[in-house]
């Protein structure tokens, strides 16, 4: 509860300071189409807080009721944890809502813009590289 | 409750500075100004011996339209100078086509001088022998520039980043560079070097916060003469550096572009 606790504190202080571009060791370009904006919503299944990027994988659940996981490919760790992310800030049965941007290649892969859980923006306006 | 919890948010906001942030405890040489912000435009500080201290954590300050693509944005197409083959290589390159073959891409050392300039932040340890600068992104890789005169290391083993020597022409710092292994692409959009690679970095600390690199490319096998880019640094005052070890879970080459690895 404390670790969670000071997780939202500094969600908090640190949602809307001025974000850094921190984590590029590839062409985001080829990658992703910014062009495709894509939303998802669903349950955290597995997180990766690793390097060069952190991974989310989420179940969604379209209308008839089948479940398809999707991976989120988010920012460096280092530039999360920079912004007040900590490896227990999103865990396996949170809700999440990810705005983003579709891989080129078809696959399931969003690149995280934006993240959402319970009713708090947790990041904001990001492109993670 | 809500007392309960409104002290513990309170506890919590007095003890986050202490154990939950290290990597923000201010440094104590850093001005401050009357607000306790840093004064990033107070004059550039010196080492006992009168040299610029360029000592700190430092990280680009380019636009790029947020892309670290093309490191020459400033100039006209026809101001780098490619050898054909070099232009072939590099018009394909800059499509996209090939960017698993992107060293960084694949968490190799991105190579001297667009190491400097990608996103990252990386820290400059001064004594009055040499130069250490300690690299963050992608990998925990460092740089050597020694200042005691010795010769360019010309029999040294091929390498990334290669090997460096300094010296001051009065407060600018001048790196050379040789020994390169040619496998660097000079920025994103995939700029060749050859073995022949010798970069040329002229550091000058315009003021506390700020720090501008001009850096000539001379690669006579990859380009018909000598080119100079202009590079701005910034100090990053209240942060550290961690750990990064790129290759831990890189996914991203399944995704990009490209041919069989090479």
């Amino acid at each position: 509860m404390a670790v969670r606790s000071v997780g939202l504190v500094l969600l908090i202080m640190f949602t809307g300071m001025s974000l850094r571009t921190l984590d590029a060791h590839h062409s985001f370009a080829a990658q992703y189409d910014r062009a495709k904006p894509h939303t998802i919503a669903g349950t955290v299944t597995k997180v990766e807080w690793t390097n060069p990027h952190i991974y989310l994988y989420v179940a969604v659940k379209d209308d008839a009721g089948k479940e398809t996981v999707w991976a989120v490919e988010g920012m460096a760790p280092n530039a999360l944890y920079r912004q007040g992310w900590r490896p227990d800030t999103v865990n396996v049965g949170d809700m999440i809502t990810v705005e983003g941007w579709l891989a080129r290649d078809g696959s399931r892969l969003l690149n995280m813009g934006s993240a959402t859980m319970g009713g708090r923006k947790i990041l904001s306006g990001t492109i993670a590289r | 409750m809500k007392l309960v919890i409104a002290s513990s948010i309170g506890a919590v906001l007095l003890v986050v500075p202490l154990h939950a942030q290290w990597v923000k405890v201010p440094p104590p040489s850093v001005p401050r100004t009357a607000d306790g912000k840093p004064n990033l435009s107070a004059p550039s500080p010196r080492t006992p011996d009168g040299k610029p201290d360029l000592s700190g954590i430092w990280m680009p300050d380019n636009q790029y339209n947020g892309e670290p693509a093309n490191f020459a944005a400033d100039l006209r197409v026809d101001d780098v100078p490619f050898q054909p083959w070099a232009k072939a290589l590099y018009d394909e390159r800059k499509t996209g086509a090939q960017s698993r073959n992107d060293p960084s891409a694949q968490c190799l050392p991105q190579g001297v001088p667009r190491i400097n300039a990608a996103p990252g932040l990386w820290k400059i340890v001064q004594t009055p022998g040499f130069i250490a600068i300690l690299y963050e992104a992608f990998d925990s890789f460092w740089r050597q520039i020694f200042l005691d005169g010795r010769e360019p290391a010309d029999d040294a083993p091929p390498a990334w980043l290669g090997y460096s020597t300094g010296k001051w022409d009065s407060d600018v710092l001048v790196v050379d560079t040789k020994g390169f292994n040619g496998k660097t692409w000079l920025d994103l959009l995939g700029k060749p070097s050859t073995d022949a690679l010798h970069v040329i970095e002229r550091f000058r600390r315009v003021d506390f916060g700020h720090m501008e690199i001009h850096i000539t490319i001379d690669d006579p096998k990859a380009y018909t003469r000598p080119w100079t880019v202009a590079e701005q640094v910034r100090l990053s005052p209240d942060t550290e550096l961690m750990e990064a070890i790129c290759n831990e879970n890189n996914r991203d080459l399944e995704h990009l572009p490209g041919g069989p690895l090479r």
